[in-house]
């Protein structure tokens, strides 16, 4: 079998594009990016083998997606794209006469070239960042730009709803770019998930450039279907005294690779990553989060909680990156996973890469069971077993949770968990 | 009215390294009736608190010989949460902490419960019940939006106890050490919760290892527990005799051969 690399031509990559009515720019960048998949490596996942998934697609198309078969409401300051098709764009007038951008990515590669060329694909994430990056790059398919100009807060979250049409063969390669400018104040919540059962994969990106003392605070709900073989990679670049906040909420049903990141390039930059999982039936999910000190007195946080079920295997990597010259700096991570069955594989590993002396750096991680003096406390009240060990989990899930901005999603969150823990398996 | 019954009971741990099942409760009796207070006391490592333990049901203790009856009806084989739903309350010496997990929540839960899926109890009566209790043991309301006992101090986690006690409102409350690390004025307020409770309708046996205790909550019944045995029973004044003379003069007494933790 032919590698995608070796199936995909230039001349056919090419005509795909201008059919799409892409700027030069944006084809070239697909070029090279087509080219660079040649020499280029799987991401690393410590304690992880993938190597035999089949993570990209040789399909190029331009795929139509029928809107009639979602029902979906549709909220302020929202965007749903179903599959390649964009359904709805809402944007509050306020926000739109402060500049605020909010579309697909490709109309806005055509409307604000400068804007969308300086920051795709060249801040956070580069093309050549590794193999499934340049696929992204060269195969993109869907997208979506929000822009935050200078000095721009506001209140309420913009919500992105990405829906897989998995009612069709089609894989989604989709890149979420998020420009805050400086000083600007806001939240985005991004919901990704499956319409349809066929099998495909789904590699989609996020990038977030957070200029100077901006504070941008992300949650990422993940529901993908059993049947689609996930890539997803998220990273921001985050400047000078800006903070980023990232909340994930990784409730995929099927196989997952996780490549999540936070550059703490700006001096006082700081980022949150807090990351949770249910894995069960057969899945496997594997997952690294990173936090990278450049800047100096840059502060660094990573909480990652999963909770395993029936034959799953999740593994955690937690990866604290101080660079020589981040003095002042600090790294801070904690990555547990509960075991609720004895056949779930669990793995969570702290990494530290340090090379700076100046640095304050802590880890903490487990992988175990329900703590049975807890259940005993709680069951001595009358509380069943089963709420008991619900009650539990949800704490120990809790902290991320309660970092979602939106009661709504947060509710949502829950209800995911819950439904999950009753279709999963627990054994002991 | 209720009865809880120890009937001959002999209960061992197993050591977790060794595998060896050694005995620790060697053939308690004891009836308790709804409307008594019992009190325990006795020596460290004598047993009190396993006994407690076993009624409750905790995984660890196993019943060799003997019963536990509840109204009749024996319990050696029901899960925790059955006893509990059938009435039994343990107040721990060691209380758990659960994060994310707010107190009212919880004790809502555990209010609901024991009540039919038909019969939640409703929002409003949950709070004014709870408001009722928190003034009477002298707690913030704020205690029961944090989470369940994390980061309370001793007595806190104590004084929670007590709150979900009387929130509950078992028939039979079995309160391990419940005064243990209680300041003087926190000792009253419990022992003041533990008395609003007292009725036909309640009992309780309460482990301590100090008459002070028992002069706020003044007992029916005194127990002295030793070496895994009940070595004596007696009234009120039991507890005082023994302050007086300490467990080796007691023991002496009775002409038992028992070794004492602190001799040599
Ligand atoms: N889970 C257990 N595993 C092993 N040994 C145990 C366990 N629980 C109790 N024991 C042992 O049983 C004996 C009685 O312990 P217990 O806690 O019942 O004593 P106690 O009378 O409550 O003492 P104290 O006054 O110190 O609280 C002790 O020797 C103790 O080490
Ligand atoms: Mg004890």
């Amino acid at each position: 079998m032919k590698t995608v690399e070796q199936m995909i031509s230039a001349d056919e990559l090419s005509e795909f594009a201008r059919q799409n009515m892409e700027p030069d720019w944006l084809i070239e960048k697909r070029l090279l990016a087509c080219e660079q998949m040649k020499t280029l490596n799987f991401p690393n996942v410590l304690r992880f083998n993938y190597r035999n998934w089949q993570m990209t697609s040789d399909l190029l198309a331009w795929i139509k997606s029928d809107k009639n078969l979602l029902n979906c409401d549709l909220n302020n300051n929202s965007l749903v794209q179903f599959g390649q098709t964009t359904l709805s764009v809402n944007l509050a007038t306020e926000l739109k006469q402060q500049g605020v951008i909010l579309t697909d990515l490709f109309t806005a590669a055509r409307d604000y070239p400068e804007l969308v060329h300086d920051n795709f694909m060249t801040k956070a994430i580069q093309t050549d960042d590794n193999f499934l990056a340049s696929y992204h790059a060269a195969c993109l398919t869907s997208g979506i730009f929000l822009y935050v100009p200078d000095n721009v807060e506001f209140k309420e979250p913009i919500e992105l709803n990405l829906i897989q049409d998995s009612t069709q063969v089609s894989p989604l390669v989709s890149h979420t770019l998020i420009v805050a400018g400086a000083n600007t104040k806001f939240s985005v919540i991004q919901q990704i998930h499956t319409k349809g059962s066929q099998a495909n994969l789904a590699n989609a990106f996020v990038e977030v450039i957070a200029q100077e003392n901006s504070h941008v605070n992300m949650s990422s709900l993940d529901e993908l279907g059993e049947n689609t073989l996930a890539y997803l990679q998220r990273r921001a670049a985050v400047g000078r005294n800006a903070h980023v906040n990232w909340a994930i909420g990784m409730m995929n049903d099927g196989d997952t690779v996780g490549n999540f990141a936070l550059e703490l390039n700006g001096d006082g930059a700081q980022a949150k990553a807090k990351v949770v999982a249910i894995t069960k039936h057969r899945q496997r999910v594997g997952i690294n989060t990173g936090i990278k000190n450049v800047g100096k007195h840059t502060v660094g946080d990573i909480l990652q909680r999963g909770v395993i079920l029936d034959d799953s295997q999740l593994v955690f990597n937690g990866i604290g990156d101080i660079v020589h010259g981040a003095s002042g700096s600090e790294s801070e991570q904690e990555n547990r996973i509960l075991m609720m069955s004895n056949n779930a594989y669990g793995n969570a590993n702290p990494i530290l890469l340090i090379d700076e002396n100046d640095v304050l750096a802590g880890h903490a991680a487990s992988v175990g069971q329900v703590d049975q003096s807890q259940l005993y406390y709680l069951m001595s009240r009358g509380l069943s077993r089963v709420l008991a060990e619900r009650l539990v989990i949800r704490g120990f899930l809790g902290a991320v949770l309660t970092a979602i901005p939106l009661k709504t999603v947060q509710q949502k969150l829950i209800k995911i968990i819950e439904r999950k823990l009753a279709d999963g398996h627990e054994s002991d | 009215m209720g009865i809880l019954e120890i009937k001959d009971l002999h209960v061992s741990v197993t050591d977790d390294e060794t595998q060896h099942a050694k005995e620790i409760l060697k053939g308690v009796n004891l009836t308790i009736k709804t409307g008594e207070i019992h009190a325990i006391m006795g020596p460290n490592g004598t047993g009190k608190s396993t006994l407690s333990e076993t009624i409750m049901g905790a995984a660890a203790y196993q019943v060799t010989q003997g019963d536990i009856l509840l109204n009749g009806e024996s319990i050696v084989n029901m899960p925790v949460d059955e006893r509990a739903r059938k009435g039994l309350f343990l107040g721990m010496q060691y209380p758990a902490e659960i994060q994310g997990v707010t107190n009212a929540e919880f004790l809502r839960a555990a209010m609901n419960a024991r009540r039919l899926e038909d019969d939640q109890i409703s929002v409003m009566n949950f709070l004014k019940e709870l408001d009722k209790n928190l003034d009477l043991l002298d707690m913030s309301e704020e205690m029961t939006e944090r989470y369940l006992n994390e980061g309370f101090s001793g007595g806190e986690k104590k004084r929670n106890e007590i709150l979900q006690l009387m929130m509950i409102k078992p028939s039979f409350a079995l309160l391990d050490e419940i005064d243990s690390g209680l300041d003087i004025d926190a000792l009253k307020v419990v022992s003041k919760g533990v008395n609003a409770m007292r009725g036909d309708n309640f009992g309780s046996l309460i482990i301590t290892h100090y008459q002070r205790l028992l002069n706020y909550i003044v007992p029916d019944v005194v127990h002295i527990m030793m070496d895994g045995k009940i070595v004596k029973t007696g009234n009120a004044e039991l507890a005082k005799t023994l302050e007086v003379e300490g467990y080796a003069g007691l023991r002496d007494d009775l002409d038992l051969d028992v070794a004492l933790v602190d001799e040599n």
